[in-house]
């Protein structure tokens, strides 16, 4: 029988194992409409790890901002700028 | 050969980080519970925030975290906002002479998606105000606070310029210069809150401090605890309203700006200095 404390680690290190795959994936991204994407599931995980941590105050000022303006941003600039990293494609 | 690579990065990154998670968990960092003197720090914070028996110590407030962010330290808080506020003011500068507004006699209908989109959209946006508004002016009592009430509520102007376009914010009101008047206006009363005892104090003749939120040892007047009967926190109330229209409107200029179509951008890029 698995103890409730070994399964909120258990979770808490899925959740870290997704958020560090999402971020690898991130930066060897060459489409960056996809790496904003892939930047987004980072932050949705890392927004669940601060409320297993109990740490709402920190969530409430994450969600907004990691899964609501900072895509944004960097959305507008995508779309003002290039979609593909430089380079020739492979 | 490339992916194959790729691939072996991220296998080597996995395991290294299940090592270093296995190590951590055996006790390889020493176990998780920080040094004596530290917790007897969070103690003296948890038995202070909120204790009607210690009047002199305590900051009225039931929420730890507000407490601490703008009353045991606000100073920092405060010059945390200053950074964020001379990045909005570069991000301007850097912008000048945009003009962000419709063009005369459009119909606002042909721009943005589709009625449906606009139609949910519509409930989400008194949603997210809504939420916001109780995150801030709960900062006191529950999670939240003036900053994360402020970033949610910047993305209901976000949501509306990709939703129904940049023209329909702009004819509805969300207008760079209204933005920047909510923007100085947050700024203002975060300023007047933070003198605002100091000055009771040389009106009344008695001693008092900048930042000063209850009545301390030497300085016997403060702001008011409860309203109404509920613990209000005294400035941090104050505080958390100012810095959630400040937040707000300042993360909404930047969208604004941001959302302007490329080719005005560049026309005004291109035309030197000496545009207006």
């Amino acid at each position: 029988m698995i103890s409730p404390e070994t399964l909120v680690f258990g979770v808490l290190a899925a959740l870290g194992l997704i958020s560090m795959v999402a971020t690898f994936m991130a930066v060897m991204e060459r489409d960056l409409l996809k790496a904003v994407l892939f930047s987004a599931v980072q932050s949705t995980a890392y927004a669940f790890m601060f409320y297993i941590l109990m740490a709402p105050d920190i969530l409430l000022v994450y969600v907004p901002v990691a899964v609501g303006l900072y895509p944004a941003v960097i959305l507008f600039l995508i779309k003002k700028t290039e979609r593909f990293e430089g380079g020739e494609e492979e | 050969m490339r992916r194959a690579y790729k691939y072996a990065v991220l296998v080597a990154m996995i395991v290294s980080t299940l090592a270093l998670a296995l190590a951590v968990s055996a006790g390889g960092l020493g176990y998780a519970l920080p040094f004596p003197a530290v917790r007897n720090l969070a103690y003296w914070y948890l038995r202070t925030t909120y204790n009607p028996f210690m009047p002199k110590f305590t900051a009225s407030a039931p929420e730890a975290v507000t407490a601490i962010v703008w009353d045991y330290r606000g100073l920092d808080t405060l010059f945390e906002t200053s950074v964020f506020f001379l990045a909005i003011i570069a991000s301007m500068a850097l912008m000048r002479g945009i003009e962000v507004k419709a063009p005369k006699s459009i119909n606002l209908s042909k721009y943005g998606m589709s009625a449906i989109v606009k139609t949910v959209t519509k409930i989400t946006v008194a949603i997210i105000l809504a939420a916001s508004a109780s995150i801030a002016l709960h900062g006191q009592l529950t999670p939240g606070g003036g900053f994360q009430g402020g970033a949610t509520a910047a993305v209901a102007p976000l949501v509306i310029i990709v939703i129904f376009s940049l023209y329909f914010a702009v004819s509805s009101g969300i207008k760079k210069k209204s933005m920047l008047t909510l923007r100085t206006l947050g700024l203002l009363g975060i300023g007047v809150t933070s003198f605002a005892v100091i000055v009771a104090g040389l009106i009344l003749g008695k001693a008092a401090y900048v930042f000063q939120n209850q009545p301390k040892e030497a300085a016997p007047i403060g702001f008011p605890s409860h309203i109404l009967g509920v613990p209000m926190g005294g400035t941090l109330l104050f505080f958390n309203i100012f810095e959630f229209l400040a937040v707000a409107a300042g993360f909404t200029i930047v969208f604004l700006l941001l959302s302007v179509p490329e080719e005005s951008v560049r026309k005004v890029l291109e035309g030197g200095e000496g545009h207006d």
